[in-house]
């Protein structure tokens, strides 16, 4: 008689050498207790190794279902068929299955699972080539990959990417603004008069690398950085400059820095589309609602979506105005109106007087789009783009008519206007 | 000032905090890191710094089983546990801490909200493997898990007995241990809660899973019964040649 005994690291087809010990069920336990007798009674005759763990889940997946994969298939017609013995299996399902696609009788009884019992004991043992360390390894790696394909995990919807970009944003900001000053403060020893007619940092420093010294500058071509009259004044400033002269060395090094902060600038442009781009794949109706920026500022605030879906909407408004917060709640005083949620454009583009009701309304249902994103299961804007126009159209009635209310009848617009006449 | 000591408890592997308050702890496998938010607590062994995790028993049965008194929990460092009912894995990271590192604990748990957490704990804990299928149908993680030494269920279902069952003629070895938290409103909310213990531990009589002990959880939790017991316990050669 045959055995499959599926394990995470392959499958495994054993002989039973000593059929007449299956008879006594009760003690078959006792042939199991040392790898030396267990090898006696069941001997290992083909090890199928899954190659990866791609291949293991397809096959875990097959056995939860019930069905063969085709691995399953090959050992067992290439194995099974031949030797022309009935096979023990330990789910009943599975072997009624195998009878119906490949034609081999199995079995499936109480001694089967005495049998298994004892095989799954002194598994080790039994097994010769793989050592248990190795299936131990297997082991881990395929339950956290099934649970992975069980709890449908996507890559692209893992939020931990935009909190370290947004933060990585923030820190290339501060040292680019660093090396900037710096790299304005030595050239400006040399050539100070152009820091004072380039205001733009980047234009500087191209410039800066395309000419070094200030001797070249008579003979340098800026025209694609700078317009005619700028250049035309950096040429003449360069003639009188009061800096002083310094040596190839120095400029070397100077020249060193610009490209750096060039390189520096150029991947900051680039990390800002790629924070885009992911804010839109895994929270899109935030994006429409408050923007990118704002948005992944929230989310790195809170840690991850889903912290910052538990949050209640007056939470979501003063988000990032703690100090100012706890000062006035301890004080007694008026706390403060809004956090983050300032920057948004919605709130930037009202008059002061109704920021604050801009921002309330504007974390109510901004709430409400993080918590569809959060939960959600598709990925579509829709539900953001509607209350977003929602907002606009509210916004717009605060704007045009101070006095006037945003909900309620026609009468009370009439009396009000009746009120304006008297005067 | 009192000295703050952290010594063994009687169950291996368990320790007793003695400071301000007494606290049940055990030895953080991932010291830093706080599972589900629970206090830690540092302690000067020899000059070197060891981190403890508090074990709120109002939270775990295990640790009200603990405090209650239980005799034996079976579960020590080295360890294979099979853990049925692991939800977000508050338990099941201090039954990690308690078998160390050459033990494991196959955590078995069905819903997925309590899964996510699950394997976020599972990750920075190498002896934790997480199983996110039904306990009832044991053979379908067949692939997963190896033969176990002790089956800890805590899945408050009424069909739980059958559940344990199920898993120890698959997985548990003979003469292992297994302990069942048994919640009498899920089992039968209209009888007494001593009935329902009752008829449970007979349930479990008849698939040879051996009763030894039986605690209720008071004052943590209501009408809750820890059955601590041995499935197929090995008889010592000298009785088998007598029945022979």
């Amino acid at each position: 008689m045959l055995v499959l005994f599926e394990t995470s690291v392959g499958y495994a087809i054993f002989k039973v050498l000593n059929e007449k010990k299956l008879q006594e069920v009760d003690s078959l336990w006792k042939e199991f207790e040392t790898p030396e007798k267990a090898n006696k009674i069941v001997k290992l005759k083909h090890f199928e190794k899954f190659q990866d763990t791609a291949e293991a889940l397809a096959a875990f997946t097959a056995l939860m279902e019930g069905k063969i994969n085709k691995q399953l298939k090959k050992v067992l017609k290439k194995i099974v068929k031949e030797a022309h013995e009935p096979l023990a299996v330990a789910d009943a399902k599975l072997g009624g299955v195998i009878k119906e696609k490949l034609n081999l009788s199995c079995i499936h009884s109480p001694v089967v699972n005495e049998l298994m019992r004892g095989i799954r004991s002194q598994m080790d043992g039994l097994i010769p080539g793989v050592e248990p360390r190795e299936m131990a390894a297997m082991c881990l790696g395929l339950a956290h990959s099934l649970s992975r394909y069980r709890l449908k995990f996507s890559a692209d919807k893992v939020d931990t990417m935009i909190v370290q970009a947004i933060s990585l944003l923030d820190d290339l900001d501060k040292e680019l603004n660093n090396y900037i000053m710096r790299c304005r403060e030595w050239y400006g020893w040399h050539f100070p008069e152009l820091g004072k007619i380039i205001s733009d940092n980047l234009t500087y420093c191209k410039c800066l690398q395309k000419v070094g010294d200030r001797k070249n500058y008579a003979s340098a071509q800026l025209s694609e950085l700078l317009p005619e009259e700028v250049e035309a004044e950096v040429k003449a400033a360069a003639e009188i400059s009061m800096g002083t002269e310094v040596s190839e060395e120095d400029i070397c090094n100077i020249l060193h820095l610009c490209t750096q902060v060039i390189e520096i600038s150029e991947y900051r442009t680039q990390l800002y589309e790629y924070l885009q781009n992911r804010m839109m794949a895994i929270a899109p109706n935030v994006t429409v609602m408050v923007g990118e920026l704002v948005g992944a500022r929230l989310i790195a605030h809170a840690g991850s979506l889903l912290n910052l879906a538990k949050h209640a909407a007056s939470t979501v408004q003063i988000l990032g105005a703690e100090k100012a917060l706890f000062r006035a709640l301890k004080s007694r005083r008026d706390t403060p109106k809004y956090g983050l949620i300032y920057h948004a454009s919605l709130v930037g583009q009202t008059s002061p007087k109704h920021k604050g009701k801009i921002s309330r309304m504007l974390a109510a249902k901004t709430v409400l789009a993080i918590r569809y994103d959060a939960f959600g299961e598709d990925s579509s804007s829709a539900m953001g783009v509607e209350n977003r126009a929602k907002l606009e159209a509210r916004l717009r009635a605060i704007e045009d008519r101070g006095i006037r209310k945003i909900s309620g009848t026609g009468k009370a617009l009439a009396k009000a206007e009746k009120y304006e006449h008297k005067r | 000032m009192r000295v703050v000591t952290v010594e063994p408890h009687r169950h291996e592997g368990v320790f007793i905090y003695r400071g301000m308050e007494d606290a049940l702890v055990t030895l953080n496998m991932v010291p830093g890191q706080s599972v589900y938010g629970e206090r830690r607590v540092t302690v000067n062994e020899g000059g070197a710094k060891v981190e403890y995790r508090t074990w709120n028993p109002f939270r775990s049965k295990l640790a009200a089983a603990i405090l209650g008194g239980v005799d034996q929990i079976h579960i020590k460092p080295k360890c294979k546990v099979l853990y049925l009912g692991a939800a977000s894995g508050t338990t099941v990271s201090h039954v990690s801490d308690i078998i160390g590192p050459d033990g494991l604990v196959y955590a078995v748990e069905f819903s997925h909200r309590a899964g996510r957490d699950l394997v976020n704990v599972a990750k920075s804990r190498t002896n934790i493997i997480p199983v996110l299928e039904d306990a009832r149908h044991p053979l379908k993680y067949r692939m997963l898990v190896g033969m176990v030494d002790v089956i800890f269920a805590d899945v408050a279902q009424p069909d739980q007995s059958r559940i344990l069952a199920l898993n120890a003629h698959t997985f548990l070895r003979n003469g292992g241990h297994f302990l069942i938290s048994i919640k009498a409103n899920c089992i039968d909310s209209t009888a007494s809660a001593e009935a329902v213990f009752a008829s449970e531990v007979r349930k479990l009589q008849q698939e040879n899973l051996k009763p030894q002990e039986q605690l209720t959880l008071e004052p943590y939790e209501r009408d809750h019964a820890v059955v601590v017991g041995v499935y197929r316990p090995i008889r010592s050669s000298s009785k088998s040649r007598s029945s022979k």
